[in-house]
């Protein structure tokens, strides 16, 4: 039974991907989760795996193309099936126009089963993409040329701009209105209309990188936390030496038998799960009608690639041994640095943790990473005299920064947490149990 | 009982038979170059099949095999300084007066072909195969065979569409005082054609020297001469104009050049207008390589009968019994012939590397660069470099209130005087004290047999206009009563002077001017009030003038008889006489092409508009007040000429654009505007484009159903409120 093959939906956010590459060609058969093509979202590079095998009959969008969620991108067939009219059988399936689809602007796209990439057969003839009916229901938001082009430049999503002209479309002085709501009172002009990147030439002052992907993406999703948002920050400093001591520890054995080390980000993500655990309020995230309370603790690391800064989330955290976590943020991180993420890699969790020590950053304060409710910024181990007893004494100090996102989670319950964090790391063989 | 009295044709109505004594007589130069002609020509067509039967010629090869006789016997009567233009079917023809003009004291059978000769064989097979090094740069193939230095003025692939520009050719001929003569060539199938039968009245009515010479080759296809008319003897046709009418054997050259050298006589003394029919016999098919009773309309054994008559066996025959040629002369000029052309064809072909034997294919070299597609479609205006072109905005010249139409006469008049090549033509434009709007009031006196009163056939002197364009030495102004008569003379409109230039390899200047008056209001109703400008804009090729004031008009018309383009000067019947600025006395600058006139300044909204629709818009948009609009009167409005800066400027300021026009949506101008403005500006739009048009309908005799089709000031103030509303 010949089938149509759709661009996934990788995330609920996201409305298009690009067709990165067929990993088989026309008329090639594959086998049951054989990776068919890999598709470049927001994130990551993401391979579309077969639902049991069969013959790609013909594929409708070209490497590179960028596609609408749910438009065909190929046609399949059972192993061994024959067509013997391959154009009317494209007409009967409604996707003989092959022409490289056109992307239409829209967002919600209604949320089925994200990271599935398999195949949707379909029982009637279906709509081509660059038709894409703007239901009532389906969220689509109406935007004139020129104010999806300004609000681009502005970094605003049109999704976040009432619109005031027919049928609620957004126009010019909508985006306006936002801009001068969101700037303040020093706001610059407008961005200049987007002109080409001018390649650097010898005297040049300057040069000009264009935006990636994942760059613009960093930008627009941080800049949106950062304004919708509202940030407050609770700071703790604590002595590390036991965490140290523990570490070491832990090492000497792992080393002992040839397994590889932690790190004390590694216990730091351990303890904000014990945290977690412990102040259920603060595993929270916020939603447009409700908080949602997260039943396990899934953790998110920042890791910075050449590509940009990718959080990958490590699951259960919770529940399993500090070992196997290490493990994970390694194996994510290495895969972040090769752009091989899964798209449900870099989905769930309510926190952050976020480590620039390695740097010997003091301290700093992070933005969060929507949806999450919380970032937890974490400073250089260092030296610092501290007062014990009534005694000034040598010490080990880390600090900590928590953003947090007064939305659902109130100043107490932050400060609480981190109290518990605190409490945690510094009497750290409560990680290991 | 009544009496009956017998009427005669008052021109006379001859057939010519050549004798034997007429061969006697004949100049025996003139008969070695019958044979060599039609010996060159019949070699050329044979090779022209074997390049069709391998696949080597894109498109129909419509042989002539067959018909040499006819091309060649009246060519020979004619010099390089006289016309002629053909149909699909005209390779004879044209080659028989290209070699004339490379030859023109005679050609030898024997004897080995010149470079001149080689040259037109080679470049004639060249632009049949679609070739670079072809006439037209291959543009125009078998059917649109040009070369205007051998007075072969271009070859038609429609029916009877040269035939009216061959009595331009004829006008340009006559008018400039020579005793030069134009000759059409068509078949027995464009002899019941419109342009063919309302050019013979208008040629007769005007004694122009055209002869139209009938290849009477007895089948239009597959459909027989007897089939098609009750009268089959077509050259019976000139005595319902009156018109000097010979029949003769085509197969027998010199009866036919007998016959056309009286013709042509007749033609050079002043008689007028002229036919010849000769009777001949295609061998093949329409085209190709078959015979047509391969097809069924024909049989063999009439085939074998006219196979008997062949031309060039006929003229060697009588050529021996004078002792011109030997015995076997004939074969071996043919052969001669043959084996030349295999060389000139070595020239465009090469053999197809790792091909069959005998496989040939076209030289890369040889082909036109693709990338030269659209080149010459228009002209590069550079005949605008030494004009005295004004700036586009306000007013260079001293300016007073006047009536519009009295502004085009003024112009009219002017151009008239400095350039005696403008001749204005159409109906009723001599009389009724200036046509029937007095657009050219006064002229008729001023400017004697140079403001030109037409038979009501508007194909006929459309294309008897672009006849004169093509010969280059006047500068016709049709005008075109009503806009919705373009329909009746479309071929030449939109076949012919669109793509004229274009189609014969984009040098040729076709310098036309087309006044057309849009009526809508006027309560003529539904076959008189369309607005063509969507029409024309469809039509590669063409210019399209707007004008909406006194100033404008005498600018752009001054820009238009300058411009080596055809170009549409469009007239509304409101503005004829509406008051507006006009220049005083200087009746010599001209508005520069492709720029538009803001007539109000707006932030809000950009509106395009042109012609009788600029005053309602001014009108809408200060009465209503909301919205303060920017009104662009485009002036030009073909593709090639738009403004697109002013445009631009405009819709970078207001984001928003409305096409005001007046006339039937179906028609109407503006949808290939807003088309172009979605993908060229899209990111400038903050709104769909807007448009005013009229009704689906045409405009009805009724003056409330007239009034409920047409777009006028209501019509923009409903767009300027809703626009308000958001």
């Amino acid at each position: 039974m010949a089938r149509v093959l759709r661009m996934p939906g990788l995330s609920a956010s996201d409305t298009t991907g690009v067709l990165a590459e067929w990993l088989v060609a026309e008329a090639a058969t594959f086998a049951d989760a054989d990776a068919l093509a890999t598709i470049e979202t927001d994130k990551a590079l993401v391979d579309v795996e077969a639902e049991g095998g069969g013959v790609v009959l013909k594929t409708l969008v070209p490497p590179g193309s960028q596609v609408d969620v749910g438009a065909p991108i190929a046609v399949l067939a059972d192993p061994g099936e024959e067509v013997a009219d391959l154009d009317a059988l494209l007409q009967e399936l409604g996707v003989a126009d092959t022409a490289v689809p056109v992307v239409a602007e829209r967002r919600d796209v209604p949320d089925t089963d994200p990271g599935s990439g398999s195949p949707v057969p379909e029982p009637g003839p279906v709509t081509t993409p660059s038709v894409v009916e703007p239901a009532e229901t389906n969220g689509r938001v109406f935007a004139s040329p020129l104010a999806r082009k300004m609000a681009r430049e502005a970094g605003i999503p049109v999704e976040e701009i009432t619109g005031t002209g027919p049928r609620h479309r957004v126009l010019r002085r909508d985006v306006e209105a936002a801009m001068a709501s969101r700037t303040p009172a020093s706001s610059s002009p407008a961005p200049a209309p987007a002109s080409p990147p001018e390649p650097a030439t010898s005297g040049s002052s300057y040069e000009d990188v264009p935006h990636t992907r994942l760059r613009r993406t960093v930008a627009e999703r941080l800049a949106a936390s950062k304004q919708q948002a509202p940030h407050f920050y609770v700071r703790a400093t604590i002595r590390a030496e036991r965490l140290l001591a523990l570490r070491a520890e832990l090492n000497a054995a792992l080393a002992a038998e040839d397994a590889a080390p932690v790190s004390v980000n590694d216990l730091v993500v351990k303890a904000v799960a014990v945290a977690h655990a412990r102040v259920p309020e603060m595993n929270v995230t916020w939603g447009e009608d409700a908080v949602r309370r997260w039943q396990v603790a899934d953790v998110a690391v920042a890791v910075a690639t050449d590509r940009g800064l990718v959080t990958p989330v490590v699951r259960d955290v919770g529940s399993r041994p500090v070992t196997a976590v290490a493990a994970d943020v390694r194996e994510l991180a290495g895969r972040a640095r090769e752009g091989r993420l899964r798209q449900d890699d870099l989905e769930g969790g309510s926190i952050t943790v976020s480590n620039l020590g390695m740097f010997g950053v003091e301290e700093f304060a992070a933005i969060i990473n929507p949806p999450h409710a919380a970032i937890l910024a974490v400073g250089a181990v260092r030296d610092e005299p501290v007062v014990e007893d009534g005694a000034v004494v040598p010490g080990r100090v880390m600090s900590l920064t928590l953003s947090v996102d007064h939305r659902p989670v109130d100043g107490v319950v932050a400060a609480r947490w981190l109290a518990v964090l605190t409490e945690v790391l510094e009497r750290p063989v409560r990680l290991l149990a | 009982m009544p009496q009956h009295r017998p009427l005669e044709p008052a021109s006379p109505w001859v057939e010519v038979v050549a004798t034997d004594d007429d061969w006697d007589a004949a100049d025996p130069a003139l008969l070695r170059t019958f044979l060599a002609q039609l010996v060159w020509i019949r070699a050329f067509e044979q090779h022209v099949l074997d390049l069709a039967g391998a696949g080597l010629i894109h498109g129909p090869a419509h042989s002539s095999i067959g018909q040499e006789g006819g091309a060649v016997g009246s060519v020979l009567a004619l010099t390089s300084d006289d016309s002629v233009n053909g149909s699909h079917r005209g390779h004879h023809q044209f080659l028989a007066k290209a070699l004339h003009h490379v030859e023109p004291k005679g050609m030898d059978p024997l004897a080995a072909p010149s470079e001149e000769v080689r040259e037109v064989l080679l470049r004639t097979l060249a632009e049949i195969a679609g070739l670079d090094r072809g006439w037209s740069h291959g543009r125009g193939g078998s059917m649109h065979l040009q070369w205007k230095d051998a007075g072969a003025m271009g070859t038609n692939a429609i029916v009877g569409g040269g035939v009216p520009q061959a009595a331009g050719f004829a006008f340009a001929h006559q008018r400039s005082g020579t005793d030069a003569v134009s000759v059409t060539y068509f078949g027995d199938g464009a002899v019941n054609i419109g342009s063919t039968l309302e050019t013979m009245n208008l040629a007769g009515a005007w004694s122009l020297p055209v002869c139209f010479f009938i290849e009477n080759n007895r089948y239009a296809v597959s459909t027989s001469v007897e089939e098609a008319t009750a009268e089959p003897r077509l050259s019976a046709r000139g005595a319902a104009f009156n018109l000097a009418s010979w029949k003769v054997d085509g197969q027998d050259p010199l009866a036919v050049h007998l016959a056309m050298t009286e013709a042509v006589d007749h033609m050079r003394r002043g008689g007028g207008a002229t036919v010849v029919e000769v009777d001949t016999y295609r061998f093949f098919h329409q085209n190709g390589g078959f015979a047509g009773s391969a097809f069924g309309y024909r049989t063999k054994e009439e085939e074998k009968e006219w196979r008997e008559r062949d031309p060039i066996t006929l003229t060697a025959s009588q050529l021996e019994r004078l002792g011109l040629v030997e015995a076997g002369d004939a074969d071996r000029a043919i052969a001669q012939a043959k084996a030349v052309m295999e060389e000139i064809g070595d020239v465009l072909l090469e053999p197809v590397p790792d091909g069959k034997p005998g496989q040939r294919r076209i030289r890369e070299r040889e082909w036109p660069d693709p990338a030269w597609v659209d080149v010459g479609v228009r002209g590069d205006l550079s005949e605008l470099d030494d004009a005295p072109v004004v700036a586009p905005d306000g007013h260079a010249v001293e300016v007073q209130e006047t009536k519009l139409v009295e502004s085009i006469a003024a112009v009219l008049g002017r151009r008239m005087e400095t350039d005696p090549g403008v001749v204005v033509l159409g109906e009723d434009v001599h009389r009724l004290n200036g046509g029937t709007n007095g657009a050219t009031r006064g002229l008729t006196d001023r400017f004697p047999g140079r403001i030109l009163g037409t038979p009501i056939s508007e194909n006929a002197f459309t294309g008897l206009a672009l006849g004169m364009a093509l010969d280059g030495r006047f500068t016709p102004v049709v005008e075109f009563m009503y806009a919705d008569f373009m329909w009746v003379a479309a071929d030449q409109l939109f076949n012919q002077v669109a793509k004229a230039r274009h189609m014969y390899g984009g040098d040729g200047g076709v310098p036309l001017v087309l006044r057309s008056k849009v009526a809508m209001g006027t309560g003529y109703g539904s076959q008189h009030s369309m607005d063509p400008a969507g029409v024309f804009a469809t039509s590669a090729g063409w210019r399209i003038v707007a004008p909406s004031t006194p100033y404008d008009y005498v600018g752009l018309m001054n820009t238009a008889l300058r411009c080596q383009d055809p170009v549409v000067v469009l007239e509304h019947v409101d503005l004829y006489n509406a008051v507006g600025p006009g220049p005083v006395d200087d009746l010599d600058y001209c508005l520069p092409v492709g720029k538009a006139a803001v007539r109000r300044p707006g932030n809000d909204v950009t509106v395009l508009t042109y012609l009788g629709m600029v005053p309602y818009v001014l009108e809408a948009v200060e009465g209503f007040g909301q919205v303060d609009a920017e009104v662009i009167d485009l002036r030009w409005l073909d593709r090639a000429s738009i403004d697109w800066d002013t445009i631009e400027e405009s819709l970078t300021k207001t984001n928003q654009v409305l096409i005001a026009e007046q006339g039937a949506v179906g028609t109407s101008y503006g949808g290939w505007l807003a088309d172009e403005i979605h993908r060229r500006f899209f990111d400038l739009l903050d709104a769909p484009v807007r448009r005013v048009t009229g009704a689906e309908a045409s405009p009805s005799i009724s003056k409330v159903l007239e009034r409920a089709a047409i777009a006028q000031k209501d019509e923009v103030i409903a767009e300027l409120t809703e626009i308000a509303s958001y």
